[in-house]
């Protein structure tokens, strides 16, 4: 069978567009599912205001949506792709992205349908603090999606760039990697964004009163869960953009891909678990909101320390690519 | 996107070494530096009972500081080191935000600021660990629980300089790389200014904080 | 193409030390995420303790964190002494 590079490019693609779109449709039913659920449990508990429950319910679900949605644009994108010439390295691009979107759509969808389901739970818990609520899940599902975001640039990147002058040998390793990276790192934090997103609608549903600490906590809590992320992203980069000798064998292309691989897993533990240091801190802010300086001072070291297993990750990662 | 990762090296030549010095980072480190010289003179020059607005700052900034000083390494110690935390604080806050004012980068996107800067704050703790334990407990900490686990004692002190360093250096670098990326993906329309406020603002602020925090607790853990 | 043997094997521990720390520190990560949310939690109901909580905490952490530095320590084995 003889085969040309232009057939292994399409084939590529459209094992990447299937990738892609197959994770990316997990996390985003798991999310809205959830949200499904905690609102039904909501109706059952308050059924005169059904109708603003089922509204929020939408539109949680409707942000839940929008990481399978990105999957599903780059898996289009993948589809539709002009490979007319495309050199061999373009395979392993494609393959790259399609596995970087999907699996960072992974988390932020099912991170971002914790909010949607706590807010729906806590209008029927406290009805009057309705609009605060819908507000809060808004924001938080909202920086929930940036992991998916990250995701969704570096798979655009791996898309459109022209790798014509990448050496194959260690370049497919290089480009896979990247897409591993970021997308693997993403689903950690995307899930922490959501678990802290989901503790501080449960707080607002707990005390109305005490929203704008408690949204300043979250939000911070937040950013310090996406670092994992960041971490993959900034590894990604590096994969994508350095420039590396051609060579007949096998190591150093082995060493760029576990370098994407390390990184990736990695960042999978420290985003999970900084989302629940974030949601333990948040949840007590809402409580006692005059605790709100010590309790985030203490969210942040304790996030700070939990990071660092990933950032050993990452000095792995930079001695695989800049030393082996 | 051609300008990722180029950097403008100074290399000197010391007997058969080279000495390679990063231009911009010297640089943009002076221009910080001079910063805060200028906030100090601002904050503390003409200081009246009824403080103007820039006093407030610096005196809020101080009065803050000093407390979360004071609650981790008890009041003796405070008053010797609150001085110094606060200054590391301010000096990341402004290293952070620099790169949001067009043309200058934030010296913190360099790992040689960020690992002297863990560098320092490790030198400091352990200096503090030993004056306030003696040498003999300080040393015998090493081989708890049992002697064998000295060698993962010692990796896991200097590991600690390594995530320290590596936390601040990657968010930065990350968030510098995004916003150039994204820049160039949407053709600088609408998105960077969001960019640069979330990136360069909020995140800057953050890491600066988690340097400044995780700083006194490594001293605080020493002391202990 | 030829592969030869060493190069293989040095392939196989770059991927080795990749798996052990990426694997690695997924633990550690969520175990110490834990012990900071309930942290935050015992400072909620006794606020007056915070110092000795949040000692507490960081030593358990660090306890937490071994088997990340195991993780570490074999990956750098990996990379330069096989």
């Amino acid at each position: 069978m003889d085969m040309s590079p232009e057939t292994i490019v399409a084939m590529a693609a459209y094992s990447g567009a299937g990738i892609c779109i197959g994770f990316g449709a997990i996390g985003a039913a798991v999310g809205e599912g959830y949200t499904a659920a905690e609102a039904n449990v909501a109706v059952s508990r308050n059924t005169e205001i059904s109708g603003d429950i089922f509204k929020n319910m939408l539109v949680g679900q409707a942000v839940a949506e929008s990481a399978s949605i990105f999957a599903l644009v780059v898996a289009i994108l993948l589809l539709f792709m002009d490979f007319h010439g495309a050199p061999l390295i373009k395979a392993a691009a494609l393959t790259g992205s399609g596995l970087c979107m999907g699996l960072g759509a992974l988390g932020s969808g099912i991170g971002s349908g914790i909010p949607g389901g706590q807010a729906c739970f806590g209008i029927a818990r406290q009805p009057a603090a309705m609009n605060r609520l819908t507000t809060n899940m808004l924001i938080g599902s909202a920086v929930c999606q940036t992991p998916a975001i990250f995701s969704m640039v570096v798979a655009l990147l791996l898309l459109f760039l022209d790798f014509s002058a990448m050496p194959f040998q260690p370049g497919w390793a290089a480009l896979i990697g990247a897409g591993l990276s970021t997308g693997l790192a993403s689903i950690g934090s995307g899930y922490g964004g959501g678990t802290v997103a989901g503790a501080s609608c449960e707080g607002v549903a707990r005390q109305p009163l005490s929203v704008g600490p408690v949204t300043t906590t979250m939000l911070v809590g937040q950013a310090v869960a996406q670092t994992p992320a960041i971490f993959g992203l900034l590894i990604s980069f590096i994969l994508i953009f350095r420039t590396v000798p051609a060579t007949e064998s096998l190591a150093p292309a082995m060493a760029l891909f576990s370098a994407g691989l390390c990184t990736g897993l990695g960042g999978i533990g420290p985003g999970v678990g900084n989302g629940e240091a974030g949601g333990g801190a948040v949840r007590w802010v809402a409580r006692n909101s005059a605790m709100a300086a010590d309790l985030m001072r203490v969210m942040l070291v304790g996030q700070a320390v939990s990071q660092s297993t990933a950032i050993y990750a990452m000095v792995i990662s930079l001695v695989l690519i800049f030393v082996m | 996107m051609g300008e990722l990762g180029r950097i403008h090296q100074l290399l000197v030549p010391v007997g058969g070494l080279r000495l390679a010095i990063n231009l911009e980072v010297v640089v943009m480190t002076w221009i910080v530096i001079l910063l805060l010289i200028l906030f100090g003179l601002a904050t503390s020059r003409r200081r009246s009972l009824v403080p103007r607005p820039i006093q407030v700052v610096g005196e809020i900034l101080l009065a803050q500081f000093y407390g979360l000083t004071e609650d981790a390494l008890g009041e003796d110690l405070a008053k010797k080191y609150a001085p110094m935390i606060t200054a590391l604080f301010i000096f990341l806050l402004f290293s952070n935000w620099l790169g949001i004012i067009p043309h200058l980068e934030e010296p913190t996107k360099d790992l040689n600021t960020t690992l002297s800067l863990g560098l320092m704050g490790f030198a400091v703790a352990h200096y503090v660990g030993i004056r306030s334990k003696g040498f003999k407990a300080y040393i015998s900490e090493y081989f708890q629980p049992i002697f064998f686990m000295l060698p993962l004692n010692l990796i896991g002190e200097v590991s600690k300089i390594v995530s320290i360093s590596f936390r601040l250096f990657g968010n930065i670098m990350g968030g510098s790389i995004i916003i150039m990326v994204v820049s160039y993906l949407c053709w600088n329309l609408l998105l960077p200014p969001f960019l640069n406020a979330f990136f360069g603002i909020f995140v800057g602020t953050v890491q600066a904080f988690v340097f400044t925090m995780l700083t006194v607790v490594y001293i605080a853990v020493q002391v202990k | 193409m030829a592969i030869e043997g060493a190069d293989l094997v040095k392939a196989a521990a770059y991927l080795g030390a990749g798996i052990a720390m990426g694997l690695g520190a997924i633990g550690p990560g969520v175990g110490e995420g834990i012990t900071a949310a309930k942290a935050c939690e015992a400072i909620g109901h006794n606020p007056n303790e915070a110092g000795l909580l949040t000692r507490t905490m960081l030593v358990g952490q660090a306890v937490a964190e071994s088997t990340g530095i195991y993780s570490l320590v074999i990956a750098l084995l990996l990379l330069f002494v096989v």
